[in-house]
């Protein structure tokens, strides 16, 4: 299984304040399904910001298909990488079907047409998303769980092998939650897409992804002083989302049960009901 | 990109082909007609109107700007709109061979346009006693009145000279000119009304300025200490009303000598307001607020 | 909603556009403060005598009013388009980054400082308010790329401050200004539109025609770009690139606008959102469309102000304000259901 993209002891820090991100170096198979979890602040969407190359790191480097990120340029890295980030409305009433067709953009013709195909691919990412029938309603007229479902047809419609979302169920209900992972997952399934997924929802990411990417709130300090041999682990799922390393992560304890193929994890605070199973398995 | 190209390259030949084809000479048609004498002249401020037909040119004259009041036969000439705001269309309508305008911004930039279409155009700049004169001897030699002009000249140097001698003998009278009283407002020492001032024996009681018509405040008045307050009254009609205003006003000014000795003279405005062959008329109303028992009434 | 746009649309709608606005310069020229009649004015081009003076003023006095209204009018909507994008906000105008006390600047300036320098016959009040406009311009999007770092609040507050700095200077100029030049450099500015010579038009109306064009080509990248810059580059769009070239484009065309007509208000910023309300917001077809309408709107406002309190003249500027407010007004009104407002 080849590494689509590798980071290498990257560092990064915005503007004058204490590193984010501190020699990190993580590689992401191809075609896997990469959740990406860990405490507020801790640099995860800082790291996916380096991934699809909008930030640029003080050191290291970032390799796409084994080739330097940048030597790509804007239009080659979009045609690679897709980005997703949490659902707004914008400032001008666009449709959702312009709103699709404008991944299409860097493509059209002098004129500034879309072409046939450019219309084909916004289409079926329209239907994939199941956001056909709303494709002459303005963004702002939908629901956030609707308007996400939209961001994604846009990434789909750029048709690259690389998804990366930043935590795009946040404030999403439970239904739209799971549907929008199951078109993930199906992506990824029938398409060989490779998603890389910003997400709080460890539940979700344990049913849903393959591997897991834990950053430790030690993510920004230099190894020296870490005193640790790391500052994030990267594994399949079951690996990492457990008790001791969400403990590590997150500072808190969670019983953890088996369902069938996955297993899930319950927080437990000191006043929760089952306060007294934190911490164990079942 | 090839269409980034050709648009710079439809836009270079654009402004090269402009440079080629629009250049055209201002219509030789017009500038034709215009001999010695024009015969159809348009005034665009009222005191060329005034120089005009105290050239005996009334009857070349065929547009005048909206105030030019004086002579009486001016008011029934037609109107090219005013002395601010000329009208082009009104002007060319009139067919005329000589356009004379004043000289500050916004006239110049007229006649600049009407230049551009080709009309004869005179520009003349009145703001002082000596430009006026200048100006008198320029319009006459375009309009082909010189002869007119320097008689009209050398009457009015004379009666100026007369008026002048009446008085050069005495002290300067010291005088305030208000052109507006709130806030109040006065002729500084760079303006033509200064001139007057001085030709009619008197002293501006400011002393120099960097405006021409500077705002002053009550300490300044006070410090200069004038003997004559004249205020010119833009309208006859109001000359009363406005008599009345200012004996109120300047009630307040009980240290300055002018108040104290009741010389406030509220004026007409006509003969003082601009530079005209009336200048010796206005230079002798200002002599009479100054000195009453030399000129009388 | 609108369906999306197809070339063909686009084609019908900028040629009926166009056709519409050679109807109205043209029965716009044929009116002013003095009558004039089209077959008198047409009668005498041929012969050897003098032309009628409703050929010259035709010819020399309306029709290059007209024209230069519609090339301002099409100059301030096409960038009023382009700053509402970039600044991602429907309440940019083209002055709102500092042209308009760039401009005013500049021509006092030269009226005060008694500054003669003319540029192929235009007075030095235009060529002044031309650098400055494009100056200050240069200045805000400086000091905006040093201090900003999320580019569109760092542009629109190094442009109010360089208003408020440029309107201070602007003041003082005025308190030590005679009056008569005061006068003439307020009504100036105010915005009107005078006959210019067919050079000057042609120069003018080639750099705004080419700048609307070129604007026109940016129409895709604008779109996306107007809805969030950071997903823009990922959708493979070099932002900072079209930025920069969609902003220095609308500034230039502004100060052209400008400096031919003095500043005009309320087209920059009515127009777009009219034909946003009527047609939608996609940039391919707001500017040729904007472009036109523009036009056509100043060219009316021109000849309302000059005919409403004939033989005296309106600011242009006015003008546009009393029509373009209940119009839109009314617009807004009945195509509401139309329009979604972000909350």
């Amino acid at each position: 299984m080849t590494t689509v993209i590798q980071i290498e002891e990257v560092s990064f820090g915005y503007g004058s304040q204490r590193p984010v991100l501190s020699h990190i170096s993580v590689g992401v198979p191809r075609g896997v399904f990469l959740a990406v979890v860990g405490a507020n602040g801790v640099g995860k969407s800082t790291l996916l910001r380096i991934m699809s190359g909008l930030l640029r790191p003080r050191s290291g480097q970032v390799l796409l298909e084994g080739r330097e990120l940048y030597s790509y340029g804007i239009r080659g890295i979009a045609q690679r990488i897709a980005v997703v980030r949490q659902e707004f409305v914008p400032a001008f009433g666009f449709s959702v079907l312009e709103t699709v067709l404008m991944a299409r953009t860097p493509g059209y013709g002098p004129l500034g047409f879309e072409s046939k195909e450019d219309r084909a691919l916004a289409t079926k990412a329209l239907e994939m998303t199941d956001t056909a029938r709303f494709a002459s309603r303005p963004l702002g007229a939908l629901s956030a769980g609707e308007r996400q479902r939209v961001f994604i047809a846009r990434a789909l419609a750029q048709n690259t092998p690389i998804l990366l979302l930043d935590e795009p169920t946040s404030f999403l209900d439970l239904k739209h939650q799971v549907a929008i992972y199951d078109l993930l997952k199906s992506t990824q399934q029938q398409a060989g897409t490779t998603i890389v997924a910003v997400t709080h929802d460890l539940n979700l990411a344990a049913q849903y992804c393959d591997e897991a990417l834990l950053l430790y709130p030690s993510a920004g300090e230099p190894k020296a002083d870490a005193g640790l041999a790391a500052n994030h682990r990267l594994g399949s799922v079951s690996e990492v989302l457990t008790p001791p390393e969400i403990q590590r992560a997150f500072g808190v304890q969670v019983f953890s049960g088996r369902i069938g193929r996955a297993r899930f994890v319950m927080p437990l605070g000191a006043r929760a009901k089952d306060a007294d199973f934190s911490g164990r398995s079942g | 990109m090839s269409r980034w190209w050709f648009l710079s390259a439809a836009f270079v030949l654009w402004i090269v082909s402009g440079l080629a084809l629009v250049r055209l000479p201002a219509d030789e048609r017009i500038r034709s007609r215009s001999d010695q004498v024009p015969p159809r002249i348009v005034s665009m401020a009222p005191n060329l109107t005034e120089i005009l037909f105290a050239l005996g040119l009334g009857e070349r004259v065929v547009g005048v700007t909206q105030d030019s009041d004086y002579p009486a036969a001016a008011a029934s000439k037609p109107r090219v709109g005013t002395f601010w705001q000329p009208g082009v269309e009104a002007v060319i309508a009139l067919r005329p061979d000589l356009v004379v305008t004043l000289a500050f911004e916004q006239q110049q930039e007229f006649s600049r346009r009407l230049g551009r279409m080709g009309y004869s155009r005179l520009m003349v700049n009145i703001e002082t006693i000596t430009g006026l004169f200048d100006a008198i001897v320029a319009v006459g030699k375009a309009a082909g009145a010189s002869g007119q002009a320097e008689m009209l000249c050398a009457n009015m140097r004379t009666e100026i000279n007369q008026i002048r001698s009446a008085t050069a003998s005495n002290q300067p009278v010291k005088v305030l000119w208000v052109v507006q009283r709130e806030p109040l407002r006065v002729a500084g020492r760079d303006t033509f009304v200064n001139e007057m001032i001085e030709l009619a024996g008197g002293e501006n009681a400011i002393g120099p300025t960097l405006h021409k018509y500077p705002p002053v405040g009550a300490e300044q008045v006070i410090a200069a200490r004038p003997e004559v307050i004249i205020e010119p009254a833009m309208l006859p009609s109001v000359l009363d009303q406005q008599r009345r205003q200012a004996l109120e006003y300047w009630n307040r000014f009980a240290n300055v000598p002018a108040v104290t000795t009741g010389r406030i003279h509220v004026i007409d405005g006509d003969t003082v307001s601009r530079l005209s062959p009336r200048l010796p008329a206005g230079i002798r109303t200002i002599a009479r607020c100054l000195r009453p028992d030399s000129f009388g009434e | 909603m609108h369906p999306p746009l197809t070339s063909r649309i686009l084609l019908v709608r900028t040629a009926v556009a166009a056709m519409l606005l050679v109807a109205v310069m043209l029965a716009c020229a044929l009116i002013g403060p003095q009558d004039i009649s089209l077959k008198s004015a047409l009668g005498m081009t041929q012969s050897n005598a003098a032309p009628t003076p409703d050929h010259e003023i035709l010819v020399r006095v309306r029709i290059p009013r007209v024209l230069l209204a519609a090339m301002v009018g099409a100059a301030l909507a096409a960038s009023g388009v382009v700053f509402q994008a970039l600044l991602r906000n429907p309440l940019a105008d083209p002055y709102i980054l500092g042209v308009s006390s760039g401009a005013g600047l500049g021509a006092m300036i030269a009226v005060v400082g008694g500054l003669s320098w003319t540029l192929w016959g235009r007075s030095p009040i235009a060529v002044f308010a031309f650098a400055g406009a494009l100056g200050t311009v240069w200045l805000v999007w400086g000091i905006g790329r040093i201090t900003g770092r999320y580019q569109v609040t760092g542009l629109l507050l190094a442009g109010v401050v360089v208003n408020a700095f440029f309107s201070a200077m602007i003041m003082f100029l005025v308190s030590i200004a005679k009056s008569h030049q005061l006068y003439a450099t307020l009504f100036w500015l105010m915005g009107n539109m005078t006959e210019e010579d067919f050079f000057v038009l042609w120069v003018g109306g080639g750099c705004i025609t080419a700048g609307i064009i070129a604007l026109f080509f940016l129409g895709p990248q604008l779109n996306i770009i107007s809805v969030g810059h950071e997903d823009a580059q990922s959708i493979g769009v070099p932002v900072a690139r079209i930025e920069l070239a969609a902003f220095a484009v609308s500034a230039f065309i502004t100060a052209v606008a400008v400096s031919l007509s003095g500043l005009v208000g309320f087209v920059g910023l009515i127009v777009p959102h009219a034909v946003r309300l009527l047609f939608g917001p996609d940039h391919r077809q707001l500017l040729p469309l904007s472009s036109l309408a523009g036009a056509m709107f100043l060219v009316i406002a021109d000849t309302v102000a000059r005919m409403v309190v004939a033989p005296a003249q309106l600011p242009v500027g006015v003008v546009t304000a009393m029509i373009g407010g209940p119009f839109f007004l009314l617009l807004l009104i009945r195509y509401s259901k139309r329009v979604y407002w972000p909350t």
